[in-house]
């Protein structure tokens, strides 16, 4: 098992659970732990470049090993931070940003304007692989040739190891909400993880971008599957005024949100771990 | 000033409310709506003396509101300035705002309210306030009765002259106190200007002046502004609220603005801790840190269900895809 990343206080295995497939195969660890303290935040902004979301998990991780090799593929905030644009390219502006443009001339004393990045920490992050003894790479494949079996996942069999596992969340100035977060599941003959991002910012866009990783213990097959679907927010909100929902609590709810988006990308990925 | 109904018995609603539990409509209706002649009469920057307890947000929290109590001292026996954000994400921001608004009732020299962001109609439809009411009470009567009252708190308040305080922070429109106090307040928090800028502005560590958000909308402020302000309004130090911290408080700036977090396990998963500040007579600032409550345990189901999109409504048997 690959060794746990050190937490930024505390021993390294407080907030640690985990299982390991029934056929010793595979092991999936996570941890949970409360928001950084205001060091490690600090230092985290420095090495990123960005300023942070307001509650960030630093410590929380989800991995998912092959014993064997030490295969690895994990989810961590600073890694999937990292992957958030630090310049101006795909900037979103909240709703209210052109009745602020139009006030704040002639307003000598803003004489700054914070560098621009991507605040509403979108990420296509996808989870960080560190082969171990493993050969082999990430392939491209597709959902008919390695589909992640939805009618085996649907069924009621037992889950054995649960968690969701929030990496950081911010309501981006009460603009919305911007939140990425985990989910794993462990059955007897397979597992799923989902890594999703949600964004909702009021007024302008939805976002989702989802990573499902897939394994059946009883194969060396890890397959991941990347979703990207985003939709205008007045759009989602007529398909629900529509449908008679209550826009405004559908929409802080991503799973009655993501039938409503238009798909942007959508790639699947195979590894055999060797 | 007319009474209260004579059927509504402040001490008998405070008693209730220490238990939990919910008030009639109808006495919400009439305690807002004596709340909202109470503080019309407020300045928009309000005077007042140390000690004081000085509490952050709470957010809904009300178990842990009620162990600011055990700790700090119940009304009237301390003094108290809530600093806003009473209501939304935790699950009791009627029995919260209930009690805090009964107390200022019955004890309006000795408890301070003041206005957070959260304190909107805008913000609290789509962060739960609306949803709580609307659940609790079968309709969004009571949502009304208090969103028409918080356009009456106040937007900040000065202990002793010295301490300057405020939910968010400071804007490039108010260089002195008396620019505050011809902010007409009685409205809707409005998106832009200096009644915005109150409650929505946080401090940045790493700037002097006042900066845009990259988000379009939005300011921080810096060192050098926050030096200036203390100067032009011969004061020492600003206190708010507003942003999280896993300590509990935060001091900047070379101790001239601390920033005080009240919901201890915010949202009920954050883990962190919580504080409040106690003011003393001569002008001394003690940091009172404390834990979530016990009681919240009790609820675990509920907070969970509260949080679908993180957990699950049963985590042991969620088939998610």
């Amino acid at each position: 098992m690959a060794t746990l990343p050190p937490a930024s206080t505390g021993p390294a295995d407080a907030g640690v659970k985990g299982i390991t497939t029934q056929n010793g195969v595979w092991r999936v660890t996570t941890r949970k732990l409360p928001i950084l303290k205001a060091e490690p935040i600090d230092k985290l902004s420095d090495e990123l470049g960005i300023p942070i979301p307001e509650m960030i998990f630093g410590d929380n991780f989800v991995s998912i090993s092959h014993v064997k090799t030490g295969w690895n593929l994990s989810f961590s905030a600073p890694e999937a931070l990292d992957r958030v644009s630090k310049t101006e390219e795909g900037m979103l502006q909240v709703a209210v940003a052109d009745e602020w443009k139009k006030t704040r001339e002639g307003q000598e004393e803003v004489k700054q304007v914070v560098k621009p990045f991507d605040w509403s920490y979108s990420t296509d992050y996808k989870g960080r692989t560190e082969k171990g003894k493993a050969d082999g790479n990430w392939t491209e494949t597709n959902q008919e040739k390695d589909p992640i079996r939805n009618d085996l996942l649907t069924r009621q069999d037992p889950i054995l190891f649960f968690d969701a596992v929030d990496l950081y969340e911010d309501e981006l100035a009460d603009n919305g909400i911007a939140l990425l977060s985990i989910k794993v599941r462990v059955m007897p003959e397979r597992m799923l993880l989902l890594s999703r991002f949600f964004l909702r910012l009021d007024g302008v866009v939805l976002r989702l971008r989802d990573t499902r990783v897939y394994i059946e213990h009883a194969t060396n097959k890890v397959i991941r599957q990347y979703t990207a679907k985003e939709e205008k927010y007045e759009v989602v909100q007529e398909k629900l005024k529509a449908k008679r929902e209550n826009a405004t609590e559908a929409m802080r709810d991503a799973n009655r949100v993501a039938p409503l988006l238009r798909t942007l990308e959508d790639r699947t990925e195979v590894f055999e771990v060797d | 000033m007319p009474g209260l109904p004579a059927s509504v018995d402040l001490d008998e609603c405070i008693a209730r409310l220490y238990r939990k539990e919910l008030l009639a409509d109808s006495v919400i209706e009439a305690i807002c709506a004596k709340t909202k002649e109470l503080l019309m009469k407020e300045s928009n920057v309000v005077h007042i003396q140390a000690p004081v307890t000085v509490v952050g947000d709470i957010h809904g929290q009300f178990f842990d509101m009620i162990e600011i109590f055990k700790i700090g001292g119940y009304c009237p026996d301390t003094n108290y300035l809530f600093l806003g954000d009473y209501v939304d994400r935790g699950l009791f921001s009627i029995e919260t705002i209930s009690l805090l608004v009964c107390l200022k009732l019955r004890y309006p020299e000795r408890v301070h309210l003041i206005r957070g962001n959260h304190e909107s109609r805008g913000v609290t439809q789509s962060y739960g306030f609306y949803t709580e009411c609307s659940r609790k009470y079968g309709n969004p009567a009571v949502w009304h009765y208090f969103t028409d009252m918080f356009d009456y708190l106040s937007l900040s308040c000065v202990i002793d002259d010295k301490i300057f305080c405020v939910h968010g922070g400071l804007s490039p429109s108010i260089h002195s106190i008396d620019q505050i106090k011809i902010i007409d307040r009685f409205r809707e928090i409005p998106h832009e200007g200096p009644m915005a800028d109150l409650v929505w502005s946080d401090p940045d560590a790493e700037r002097d002046e006042f900066s845009l958000s990259p988000r379009g909308a939005g300011y921080t402020f810096g060192a050098q502004v926050v030096k200036k302000f203390l100067e032009v309004n011969s004061m020492t130090h600003i206190l708010r609220a507003h942003q999280l911290c896993n300590e509990g408080y935060m001091v900047m700036f070379d101790d001239r603005l601390s920033t005080v977090w009240s919901a201890p396990n915010y949202c009920y998963r954050c883990g962190n801790l919580a504080s409040v500040l106690e003011v003393g007579p001569g002008g001394e600032r003690k940091w009172n840190v404390f834990d979530a409550a016990p009681e919240n345990e009790a609820h675990r189901i509920e907070q969970q269900q509260q949080q679908q999109q993180h957990a699950g409504n049963d985590p042991i048997r969620d088939y998610f895809l």
